[in-house]
């Protein structure tokens, strides 16, 4: 058994171990076990980032507890898998479950639960790291399956009426994806005859097959068994229509919060990036992860918009970014999708344990926060207007024209560095707008912030996110296949850069307007939409409500059946 | 010892224990250690014997599963005088499906009837428990043990039919499931639990012997009741408010899908037998701790009790490892032989899987909802909440540690006597001939 043999066992199993320490033991030593359980937590995180280069250096780990040819002979099959996409992983999830347990160790210190949620944190570490360094297919569907449950022990306080409700129908919904995931599992298992990934992946690439999902319906297999695993990963990543249990987790502790936004909900990312070579085989689902992606973010953002308590905000958030995740997996984008589940992560991370804190603080001061700095008036600055037109409108126009002018680059072939450069193009232009709204006075400092904005995004996505790319995919070749897979039409990329534009435009014409206190002539139609749209989006769409009949329907005919109670629902 | 000898001493053990009850009738504690002694006399007889049965006899671990289950659930009991009926009939039952599966063809279809007959007494007898059902359920109990009788005595193909139909109704599959459903709810004691057991492993052996004998017309009727069944039972256990109901129809659905399985692969890996036994336990760990609440409450509906894990800790923490198991989360029976036996090499995609994936699902939902309510929520003041005492306790980790021992152990060892990880049994070979 060489080091990185080790180590891919390690890493898990120290969570669980942390686990047990914090479960075993007198109650009047459970502060002492607790801080001791930070040890094993810290040493998976060390050996996580001790393996990543060693498998970069030498290549993946596969350890396997079963024989691979007799699989139908073994319940559980287990083994471990550990390549980049992994090894990255387990960096992540090992370091943020590290920073949430050591900040619940004091957080939830006098709580009648205490034991019971860290032994919960360590073990949801455990299986995360288990689902991300699964051997095959059916051990990585019991850690996702085991991921739901524990969601809905971890995400709700069971004695609150309310969250009592959430976590029903968080692991009703949850149970939703994990049925097409298995539905997935057999379907692959019955077309390519295995559940090993590499052999799955080769054998849909060499002989495609047709198959009938239900009579008279005939789909391509791999179509058919991405269709399943991405309904799983929507579940798990609260894609639209799928989305309504993650704002009705948000009476857990923020702990929680930290470790669902950061860890659990990144497991449909992941998943997707797993069977990337499987998703590369069939374009439709990936057009259909990119428009479910593009609603979800359109919606989350504009939901979050309009939500009133700070947590609220930070959960349709999480729900728009993971609409941006999964859209970039749509176009093709996978290793972007998980350098954006990363960065994502680790924000999240830090502003839910901010937030618990900031909660605290404004419970205990009458005016929070405080009213002593008077606030800067917003005026109308040529410099600052100029600054960020340009940076989001001409700077991108130049860049395109000089690479496909001057450097030659065959921008129209290469469908992956359009792609970043309208990432670029659309993160900057946000963070500028979001700059400007915030800070709209005269000041070349302002400016200089939008300059450097610009530059830090074009230096995230050409150089970090690039090489980021290469690391997690080092066969350029691969990469190229699945931008090409998930090529949309000329003129609908079209269109949405032309949306896009008009957007900006509309956004600086707004600012100006704004800023130089005139007033935006409206129809009365649009004012009457707006107010529409406002409540519609703070309400969620009524999509809980449109569950609950649905819930209420399906009882009734069961109550008709049986003429008994009416049940729960949904 | 012979093969003659060896399945009638299996019968024999628990049956002459019970007579020999009778001398401790009124000694209820003395009369509860025999019974529990004799259980596990039995399950050393079944491994002593396992060598020594007929060919069609049933495999070890379905023959074993059964003294385990009557062990675990008379050492749940209280010991009380009103139990001791249901301990009495608990052996007799025993003996009696250990006869089914350990004699030879013609004389387990007459003891299967034996069985059925007693079923439908019993059900008779304890109908105020059971109410209105008891009607239905006795009359099921009738037509099968009549089509036993017809299986044993009439030329094929009609003993096929009526061997399936005898099936039907002891391995529950719609319209022939109210005897199973009026037995795991309304019977007193520990006989739910335990016939929640009996019920389908006696009814799984019969249907493995008489499939092959189907014609394709008669198990495309099989697959569309399986799978109507699945519909009818998810909506049924929807509606419940009693939980003996819930996990009655609920256990009816999983018995649908196996049903429905077998019928469109025509084979059993040993998966199917981890899936039955891992069913059968789940529902009965399921049922003795709904019996545990019931001694200590009386009978109440969903939503009157609530919040119980909190002083009830060990009651909690037994009932939701169960309810996990009989979800069909990892690492239980449950799990494995559902996974199990559709990635088995016989298992092909069919559209009929989106109705056992529907049936997979809503089990999420009302199994969920049972046991959150109990365990969760608002606890009811005005009750006085006692936790498990030490032998309920370890007669529900006896089903946990036996249902985890399903879900991880080797499949190799239900299958013990095959070197080929692949192999299942192929029903084409003709196992019987009436």
């Amino acid at each position: 058994m060489n080091v990185t043999t080790v180590l891919a066992i390690l890493i898990p199993l120290l969570p669980l171990v942390a686990a047990g320490i914090v479960l075993t033991g007198e109650p009047e030593t459970r502060e002492q076990r607790a801080r001791l359980a930070v040890l094993p937590l810290v040493s998976s995180f060390v050996c996580a980032v001790t393996l990543l280069p060693l498998v970069a250096t030498q290549g993946a780990v596969g350890i396997r507890f079963y024989d691979p040819g007799s699989v139908a002979n073994l319940a559980l099959p287990m083994g471990f898998h550990v390549d980049r996409l992994s090894a990255v992983m387990m960096v992540l999830i090992s370091a943020v479950g590290t920073i949430i347990y050591r900040y619940s160790v004091n957080y939830m210190l006098q709580d009648p639960g205490y034991r019971r949620f860290l032994a919960l944190i360590g073990f949801t570490t455990f299986v995360l790291l288990c689902m991300v360094s699964s051997a095959n297919l059916v051990m990585l569907f019991v850690f996702w399956q085991l991921l739901s449950y524990l969601l809905a022990l971890l995400a709700h306080n069971l004695t609150h009426a309310a969250t009592f409700e959430g976590s029903f129908r968080t692991f009703t919904l949850l149970r939703l994806g994990d049925v097409a995931f298995l539905a997935g599992i057999v379907l692959a298992h019955s077309l390519y005859g295995t559940i090993e990934f590499h052999e799955l992946f080769a054998r849909a690439a060499e002989s495609p097959v047709l198959f009938s999902l239900v009579p008279g319906i005939e789909m391509n297999g791999a179509t058919g068994v991405t269709l399943l695993l991405f309904i799983g990963a929507m579940s798990k990543s609260a894609q639209f229509p799928l989305h309504i249990w993650l704002p009705h987790s948000l009476y857990a502790p923020t702990p929680v919060h930290a470790l669902l936004h950061a860890g659990i909900i990144n497991a449909g990312g992941f998943l997707m990036n797993r069977f990337a070579p499987l998703f590369g085989l069939s374009p439709a689902i990936l057009h259909v992860a990119f428009v479910i992606g593009t609603v979800t973010a359109i919606l989350g953002a504009s939901m979050m918009l309009t939500q009133n308590d700070i947590k609220k905000t930070l959960g349709f958030s999480t729900i728009g970014q993971m609409g941006y995740m999964i859209m970039e997996c749509g176009l093709g984008a996978f290793a972007l999708a998980v350098f954006h589940l990363i960065a994502h992560g680790l924000f999240k991370a830090t502003v839910f344990l901010d937030c618990g804190n900031v909660i605290h603080k404004a419970r205990r001061e009458p005016v929070f926060p405080p009213t002593s700095r008077a606030e800067e008036q917003a005026e109308f600055s040529r410099l600052t207007w100029s600054t960020g037109f340009v940076t989001t409108l001409l700077i991108p126009l130049l860049i395109l024209l000089v690479a496909h002018g001057v450097l030659r680059i065959p921008l129209l072939d290469s469908q992956g560095t359009v792609i970043f450069l309208f990432f670029i193009w659309v993160t900057s232009s946000q963070a500028i707008l979001t700059l400007t709204r915030l800070r709209a006075v005269a000041s070349w400092k302002v400016s200089a912030a939008m300059l450097v904005t610009l530059l830090f995004v074009v230096f995230t996505y050409l150089f970090a996110a690039e090489r980021f790319t290469a690391f997690l995919y080092p066969n350029p070749d691969e990469v190229e296949a699945y931008f090409r897979a998930a090529a949309l039409p000329g003129h609908l990329f079209d269109g949405l850069v032309a949306m896009m534009t008009v957007l900006i435009v509309l956004g600086w014409s707004y600012v100006y307007a704004q800023t130089r206190g005139h007033r935006l002539r409206m129809p009365s139609w649009v004012e009457t939409l707006h107010l529409r749209l406002y409540v519609l989006f703070m309400n969620r769409l009524y999509l809980d409500a449109v569950y609950a009949k649905m819930g209420r329907a399906a009882t009734r005919l069961a109550g008709r059946l049986d003429r008994g109670a009416p049940g729960r629902l949904l | 010892m012979t093969v003659v000898h060896a399945p009638l001493l299996l019968a024999a053990v628990p049956a002459l224990s019970a007579a020999a009850g009778w001398a401790l009738w009124n000694q209820p504690r003395a009369l509860k250690a025999w019974l529990q002694f004799a259980a596990l006399t039995s399950l050393v007889t079944v491994v002593w014997a396992s060598g020594r049965l007929p060919a069609d006899a049933a495999p070890l671990p379905l023959l074993a599963v059964l003294p385990v289950a009557a062990f675990a659930s008379l050492l749940a009991q209280p010991i009380h005088r009103s139990n001791r009926g249901a301990w009495m009939l608990t052996m007799l039952l025993l003996g009696l499906g250990l006869g089914v599966l350990a004699f030879n063809t013609t004389l387990s279809l007459i003891v299967s009837a034996l069985l059925l007959a007693v079923l439908g007494l019993v059900l008779v007898q304890f109908r105020r428990h059971v109410g209105l059902e008891a009607w239905w359920g006795a009359g099921t109990a009738g037509f099968g043990t009549l089509a036993f009788l017809v299986a044993a005595a009439a030329p094929p193909p009609v003993s096929s039919l009526a061997f399936t139909l005898a099936c039907a109704v002891i391995l529950p599959l719609m319209p022939f499931h109210m005897s199973y459903v009026a037995a795991l709810t309304g019977l007193p004691g520990n006989l739910p639990a335990f016939l929640a057991v009996l019920l389908p492993v006696a009814g799984f052996h019969g249907i493995l012997t008489v499939l092959p004998q189907l014609p394709q017309a008669l198990t495309g009727t099989v697959e569309v009741l399986a799978l109507a069944g699945m519909v009818y039972g998810s909506m049924k256990a929807l509606a419940q408010t009693r939980p003996a109901s819930v996990v009655a129809y609920g256990s009816s659905t999983f018995v649908s899908i196996l049903w429905w399985y077998l019928a469109t692969t025509r084979t059993a890996p040993p998966h199917t037998i981890v899936f039955l036994s891992a069913v059968g336990l789940a529902s009965a760990g399921l049922l003795l701790s709904w019996y545990m609440l019931r001694s200590r409450h009386g009978e109440f509906g969903l939503g009157a009790l609530g919040g119980l894990a909190r002083p009830m800790p060990r009651f909690g923490a037994a009932l939701s490892l169960l309810a996990l198991a009989a979800l069909g989360l990892p690492p239980f029976g449950p799990f494995a032989g559902f996974v199990g036996m559709l990635l088995a090499p016989s298992f092909t995609w069919s559209g009929g899987l989106i109705v056992v994936m529907a049936a997979w699902l809503c089990a999420s939902w009302y199994l969920f909802d049972l046991v959150q309510g109990l365990l969760f929520g608002r606890t009811a003041v005005a009750h006085r909440h006692q936790d498990l005492r030490g032998h309920e306790l370890a007669s529900l980790a006896i089903v946990l540690v036996l249902l985890c021992a399903l879900g991880v152990m080797p499949t190799r060892l239900f299958d013990p006597g095959v070197a080929d990880a692949q192999r299942t049994f192929v029903l084409e070979s003709s196992r019987w001939t009436n």
